[in-house]
């Protein structure tokens, strides 16, 4: 297991640098400068600012001063909000994404696993065919439909809580987290329950019912386990979909996170604020995935990826 | 993005034009389900929770994350609405935005107009207690015109004898044409004289340098925290001349990027003063919030630019001016915009010092489309040779909804075909700039301060934001003739350089700009202006 894990975090240094190098010219290629404004700029002005930030450089010079940058860990100045480096916006954006992301995983896999047995266990029931729809709505509602709703309903009419703003607060988190998790629940509901429904009928759980094991022993110690295989491979693309979903979220009710920088940076060709959440996403993306695959060895006893300790 | 051409069928607004009445809902909305909707908000209003923010400190919203707060970086609206709070310089605005002493208590003009004396106030004081003398301005404007702080804003300075030379390093900074006879006697020194110096002086490029220490300032509040994409906390600060008059506990200024979301924080009670308001529900804003809604006139005028140097419209007054006769700005101002603008046939807007009265229209209402197709056939064109044209804009609602109904307009009036394109903010500016694909595209300006030359040194040859190519010698002659004189004289000739280029019909104006708040009603000293300058130390909560 060691050795499969130093080798796939090896792997992923050539991804991210393919990744870099993509984003860094792709970036370049767009029309319009950091600089450019409705207020034209004179010459000599212009010049100060791009030999400030090295702008006036061949663009493989500035490429491999980036590289050599990012491996001294210094994601450079931003430059639109020329009083930050993109280290100091990162460091105070992530964990407020995070803690968004985190929270609103955690809710939608609770709440989904459980929902999606349950639909299983009365599948083509009344009860199934209720939650089934609600997941099916839960699905189709976009969050910048969700979220204005959400906030009219809570903040303004209601007043519950805050209609935006930020705090590692309850009241601050409840309705952006939501928000996040509502379409994951559904998928979670859905998949659990498909996969659950399989599970049931198959031949292990029959020889445990006949040998006389309570029916909330089976679901409990040996259906959920092997029912939540396709959810946990779902979990890593939707790990990185609520970073990116969050964009939306974090847009409408003003969290300062990472996510409203990713646009932000790009309409503002913040070059090096780009580079800096393009990495950092293909870093959580890279990691994510590989969590999943060793939850998954763990999960299922027959997957096994180095080679001299198969069975 | 390019969007494919757009013909009159599908254009939604030409039963606008005709009918004059329509839902304040969005077009293609059945109007059962308008009728519906529209009680809706009149439903919640009721029911709606009275406003909940702490006692004394003022929430306001800032619009988008300030780009920087260092005076000789910082550019955009919002950080120099922030730093107007924090920093203060020699001169500054009072609540209606009138020009008031700031860090200098009296100042004495020369004969010529071109030195200036100030003497800086006994207690001007920074915010750790030290005194603010005349070498800090000094030194602040080295900083800003030395070309390694690469301050954008650096031009501004131009004005003072020799910055041109000492920003391009062609002087030593020592020439600049500011000392500090004293520490509290200020000279400047200016290349010609300049009837809106004072106004200039208000800008953050000229404030008191505070150091490089952090945590400095000379203005009335002091900023305690700031959370990038969140929010500036200001406390006041105990040092400023006047903190006895100070009456607000804080400020907290929010980034909040979109109105939509801007007006919820302010529904939902948490905020006092919006930085502005979501475009095309003024009606129903006014209906829910009646003297809440604040909407003034303001300094700022938005046309429509011809790139000249370009078919169809180099060398074709004409035609130029068949396209503005064709638009009826009153329609466009109530139906399309509808938020209080102003009509306009002039590029200066009214309240400008010399301009009591925005243009007069040309022509009476009743000629103007006659008088619009004959020019247009003139220019060569009819029904069976269409003008095809590419109206071009930047991202936005609003500017999308006027581009159609102009469109619409000059089909309907002339039988124009106009393509419309819309662009990305970044790459609209470059194409303007770069005048290679423009051909009559989106413009506007604001005025950095009260003076018309503001706005017409846009079209001076050789500016650098002359997006249009206008080139004519006789208009850069009167520029360079007004920045010589005083006065009436001085306006006089501006004002014949707007006529010039209103004939020459280089732009055709469309409105001009009105500010947008909304604003608690508890908050005291909130004086609409047309500056839309309103700095937070004249403002108190009960």
């Amino acid at each position: 297991m060691l050795k499969y894990s130093l080798r796939r975090l090896a792997s992923a240094v050539p991804t991210l640098f393919l990744l870099i190098t993509f984003a860094f010219f792709m970036i370049r290629v767009a029309p319009g400068g950091p600089f450019d404004s409705e207020r034209a700029l004179p010459p000599e002005i212009e010049a100060n600012l791009a030999a400030k930030y090295h702008l006036d450089e061949p663009l493989v010079f500035q490429y491999a001063r980036y590289l050599w940058q990012i491996v001294q860990g210094d994601l450079g100045p931003s430059f639109h909000y020329r009083d930050w480096t993109v280290n100091d916006l990162i460091i105070q954006g992530a964990p407020v994404s995070f803690a968004l992301g985190a929270a609103a995983l955690l809710l939608a896999l609770l709440v989904g696993v459980v929902v999606g047995a349950w639909a299983a266990l009365r599948q083509n029931r009344p009860t199934d065919y209720t939650v089934m729809s609600l997941a099916m709505l839960g699905i189709s509602i976009p969050n910048f439909v969700l979220a204005p709703l959400l906030i009219l309903v809570f903040a303004i009419v209601l007043g519950w809580v805050p209609a935006g703003g930020w705090a590692f607060s309850f009241d601050r988190m409840v309705l952006p987290v939501i928000t996040l998790a509502l379409p994951m629940i559904a998928y979670i509901a859905r998949i659990t329950r498909g996969s659950m429904i399989e599970v049931l009928h198959s031949s292990f759980i029959r020889t445990v019912r006949a040998k006389g094991m309570p029916e909330k022993e089976v679901i409990l110690r040996h259906a959920l386990k092997p029912a939540l295989l396709p959810v946990i491979s779902y979990l890593g693309p939707a790990a990185a979909a609520i970073v990116t979903g969050s964009v939306v979220v974090e847009r409408i009710f003003t969290i300062p996170g990472i996510g409203s920088y990713f646009v932000q940076g790009a309409l503002n060709r913040d070059y090096t604020l780009v580079m800096g959440v393009v990495i950092l996403y293909g870093v959580l993306i890279i990691l994510f995935n590989f969590m999943v695959d060793l939850i998954y060895a763990w999960l299922d006893p027959r997957i096994r990826y180095d080679d001299g300790e198969t069975a | 993005m390019k969007e494919s051409k757009q013909h009159l069928q599908d254009l939604w607004l030409l039963g606008a034009l005709r009918t004059r009445t329509g839902s304040r809902f969005a077009p293609g909305f059945p109007a059962s389900v308008a009728s519906v909707l529209s009680v809706v908000p009149v439903f919640f209003a009721a029911l709606l929770t009275a406003a909940t923010v702490h006692a004394a400190t003022l929430h306001r919203g800032v619009g988008p994350e300030p780009d920087s707060l260092d005076i000789h970086t910082a550019q955009s609206l919002s950080a120099l609405n922030v730093l107007r709070d924090l920093h203060e310089g020699l001169l500054t605005f009072d609540a209606g935005a009138e020009l008031v002493p700031g860090v200098a208590a009296s100042w004495s003009v020369s004969e010529d107009g071109r030195v200036w004396t100030f003497e800086l106030h006994e207690a001007a004081r920074w915010s750790d207690g030290r005194p603010i003398v005349a070498g800090d301005f000094v030194a602040g404007w080295r900083r800003a015109l030395d070309p390694a702080t690469a301050s954008p804003t650096a031009a501004l300075l131009d004005p003072v004898e020799n910055a041109h030379a000492v920003r391009t390093g062609e002087a030593a900074v020592d020439t600049l044409g500011i000392d500090a006879p004293a520490p509290d006697r200020l000279e400047i020194r200016l290349e010609r004289p300049l009837p809106w110096f004072g106004e200039l002086l208000t800008h953050p490029v000229t404030y008191p340098w505070p150091g490089d220490s952090e945590g400095r300032y000379s203005g009335a509040f002091v900023l305690v925290e700031q959370l990038p994409g969140a929010r500036l906390e200001l406390k006041p600060n105990p040092h400023y001349r006047e903190a006895d008059t100070v009456a607000l506990d804080g400020v907290t200024w929010h980034v909040i990027e979109q109105p939509d979301v801007e007006l919820s924080r302010y529904r939902a009670g948490q905020l006092h003063i919006t930085e502005t308001i979501p475009p095309g529900r003024v009606d129903w804003l006014r209906e829910q919030f009646g003297d809440e809604l604040r909407i003034a006139p303001y300094l700022g005028s938005f046309f429509l630019a011809f790139n000249l140097r370009r078919e169809p419209f180099a060398d074709a007054p004409e035609l130029r001016r068949a396209l503005s006769l064709a638009i009826d700005r009153d329609i466009l101002v109530e139906r399309v915009l509808g938020s209080g603008e102003i009509p306009a046939w002039g590029l200066i807007p009214p309240g400008m010092p010399g301009w009591p009265e925005g243009r007069e229209p040309p022509l009476p209402p009743g000629e103007r489309l006659a008088e619009a197709r004959r020019l247009y056939r003139e220019a060569g064109y009819d029904e069976a040779r269409p003008l095809r044209v590419e109206l071009r804009f930047n991202t936005s609602l609003t500017h999308r909804r006027m581009a159609v109904a102009i469109a619409a307009m000059w089909k309907l009036h002339l039988g124009v075909q106009t393509g419309l394109v819309n662009e990305e903010w970044k790459v609209f500016i470059a194409n303007r700039r770069q005048g290679r694909i423009t051909e009559v595209f989106r413009g506007g300006w604001i005025a950095d301060w009260r003076d018309a030359g503001n706005f017409l040194q846009l079209f001076e040859s050789d500016g650098p934001g002359n997006y249009t190519f206008f080139d004519d010698p006789e208009f850069d002659r009167l520029m360079r003739r007004a920045a010589r004189e005083r006065g009436d004289e001085r306006l006089s000739t501006l004002r014949e350089a707007e006529s010039l280029l209103l004939d020459e019909q280089v732009i055709v104006p469309l409105y001009y700009y009105v500010s947008r708040h909304l604003v608690d009603p508890a908050v005291r000293g909130f004086e609409d202006n047309p500056m839309d300058i309103h700095l937070s130390r004249w403002m108190a909560l009960p």
